[in-house]
């Protein structure tokens, strides 16, 4: 668990380290964490990617109210997925009704881009609780499509 | 170009209205605009490209390793134009383009074929017909097709009515032609592809194999060479086999015969790619070889420097296809603009790159925007080597294949190259996610804040493709 707060402080598993950061460009730094560098950049905000000493490591940044009320901590259950179209393109099919639960896998959406249909397919077993697309419209990259919330 | 520009031949590049930027236009010695960004016309406009070739006063049209670049009436076209193509001569194209026409004079030589139609078929009784005859699992494929695309298998009699429906509606598409091929799948099997060349003067040598395997869609992400699973004797049965398909056509220039490797090391030849091909870096490695240097050359009339006998190809070498695609999410080709941009280098690196920051990813095109190719004295070096050169690279503000390739590069089966075609879905996405360990996840944690991404926070343990939770305190008071 790592915690920083307003007051500057950093913590790792409850213990303080020193950290000191150079921004080498815009979303790309240097970062010594008690002595030990690390090269950081953010290589993608929809969804959120860090990239650590070549490591890429995709992540979404999760409302904590949201996963109270989900009644989970850190678990997976309840994450709640957003489910964006990758590139603008034509949504061909949707393939589910809000409240419907499915499996990893199963496919959500169809959406026709790069001369290809694409199958936008559901990340986890979960329930969708919104869809916010129409089959037969055009969208553009990044918009949201359908929201899923993971299940047990 | 690169190649050119060592041996001293000016080079014309053309670009669509999507590439006016695009590095292969600004290295030529000259650029042309060919007109908007559709690829119909554009890059496939071969009248027009013959047009700028002539106003440009070319010698010679290199058609790369797309679009027009297996076309048979454009290199007719090139040719009655005065100008030489650089590749196989249209009749060359014209016997070999076509899948079962090829298919057949492969088997002429002797050269095993999947179980299957020798000739192209229009409608879906007549494919059904076949399929039941031979039994499922089959292959359908369009017969004037390539790189995967349209490609269906097939493993019931149920599924056959759609999967004739996709691969006739993709072939017309991709390729303007709707006939098919049905050929008996081979589960299991190995890509496994012979690189050959052959001048003007009769001599035809293969370079050697290059294992293709690791797919998605049917389309390459990783190749490397040697084989992991080919050794001496297959290595010379497939050369041979490729050999012999090319006297047969009567080939000239660079050329790759595909075969698909099943698990007892029998092996099928699927078709012929009568072009250079993306993945050729591996071979220049191992060989020492410049291809495109060797296809000016046999171009020119010039015959080939060499004999089958002088080959020794040296070391093992891995080319990683780096794709605007989105590993997460089934290889979805996504879109975007690159914010950040190192490439991988130092010894024994080799990245063919699209990339430059500030570029507007290309949708209409193929995904493909980097190869990274590494070399090593074997095939434990190499992988050290490749697993280097993906963490060296950082790609931001586009969604790529380089947390594929840094897991498969780690991951047992393919460390010590077990692995068929069926290697992507049986391994991914990983059951265990990649993590961060404290410090790396601290960094990441305060980059989240220092890049406003995050403000004060609380991070869980940061997992790939999990769920980095950034709880904002505020908002729960």
């Amino acid at each position: 668990m790592v915690e920083t707060s307003s007051g500057g402080r950093f913590t790792v598993d409850d213990e303080v380290v020193a950290i000191a950061a150079r921004t080498l460009e815009k979303d790309h730094w240097s970062i010594a964490v008690a002595g030990r560098t690390h090269e950081v950049a953010i290589v993608g905000r929809e969804p959120l990617r860090v990239w650590v000493d070549g490591v890429e490591v995709r992540s979404v940044i999760a409302d904590e109210r949201a996963l109270a009320a989900a009644g989970t901590g850190a678990g997976a259950a309840g994450s709640r997925h957003e489910l964006r179209a990758p590139m603008p393109g034509l949504l061909k099919a949707i393939h589910v009704a809000e409240g419907d639960m499915v499996e990893r896998g199963d496919a959500i959406a169809t959406l026709e881009a790069m001369k290809m249909e694409n199958e936008l397919r559901a990340p986890e077993r979960a329930r969708v609780v919104k869809l916010a697309a129409a089959a037969g419209t055009k969208v553009e990259g990044g918009a949201l499509l359908a929201v899923l919330v993971a299940a047990d | 170009m690169r190649t050119c520009r060592e041996l001293g031949i000016a080079t014309v590049a053309v670009y669509s209205d999507a590439d006016r930027g695009a590095l292969h236009a600004r290295y030529a010695d000259e650029a042309y605009a060919i007109g908007p960004a559709a690829p119909a016309r554009s890059y496939l406009d071969g009248d027009r490209l013959i047009e700028v070739a002539k106003r440009a006063g070319c010698d010679a049209v290199h058609p790369g390793y797309g679009f027009l670049s297996e076309n048979a009436d454009f290199a007719q076209a090139v040719t009655d134009a005065g100008v030489t193509f650089v590749g196989p001569p249209a009749s060359v194209q014209r016997a070999l383009g076509e899948k079962t026409s090829a298919r057949r004079l492969a088997a002429a030589q002797g050269v095993p074929v999947a179980e299957g139609t020798m000739e192209p078929l229009a409608d879906e009784a007549a494919v059904r017909a076949v399929a039941e005859r031979i039994g499922y699992p089959v292959m359908l494929k369009p017969a004037g097709g390539g790189g995967g695309k349209g490609m269906r298998i097939v493993r019931a009699s149920d599924e056959l009515a759609g999967a004739f429906r996709g691969a006739t509606g993709e072939g017309r598409t991709a390729f303007g032609n709707s006939l098919l091929l049905v050929e008996k799948l081979i589960e299991h099997a190995r890509h496994v592809e012979m690189q050959l060349l052959a001048d003007d003067h009769g001599r035809v040598v293969w370079l050697g194999e290059r294992d293709c395997s690791v797919q998605r869609r049917h389309q390459k992400l990783i190749e490397e060479t040697p084989g992991p699973s080919v050794d001496d004797g297959l290595r010379r049965r497939l050369g041979d086999a490729a050999v012999r398909i090319a006297r047969a056509s009567k080939y000239r220039n660079a050329g790759t015969a595909e075969f698909l490797v099943a698990p007892d090391g029998s092996f099928v030849f699927l078709e012929m790619n009568t072009r250079l091909q993306v993945e050729h870096p591996v071979t220049e490695l191992v060989t020492g070889l410049d291809l495109v240097a060797l296809q000016f050359a046999v171009a020119a009339g010039e015959p080939l420097p060499f004999e089958q006998q002088d080959l020794a190809p040296r070391g093992a070498a891995i080319e990683l296809r780096v794709t605007a695609e989105d590993p997460h999410a089934g290889f979805l080709p996504a879109g975007g603009t690159i914010s950040l941009l190192r490439e991988a280098a130092g010894p024994g690196v080799r990245l063919d790159s699209s990339l430059y920051p500030g570029m507007a990813v290309p949708t209409e095109y193929d995904p493909l925007l980097a190869k990274i190719a590494v070399w090593g004295p074997d095939r434990e070096a190499a992988l050290r080597r490749a697993r280097r050169a993906v963490r060296e690279t950082l790609i931001g503000g586009v969604t790529t294949t380089l947390p594929f390739h840094a897991y498969v590069l780690a991951e047992p089966d393919f460390s010590a190259g077990r692995y068929d075609t069926d290697y992507v879905s049986a391994h991914w996405p990983p059951a265990v996610a990649a993590e961060l360990d404290a410090p790396a996840a601290a960094a990441a944690a305060y980059a989240l804040v220092l890049g406003q991404a995050a403000t004060a926070s609380r991070f869980g343990p940061v997992r790939d493709s999990a769920w980095v939770r950034a709880g904002r305190e505020e908002a729960l008071r």
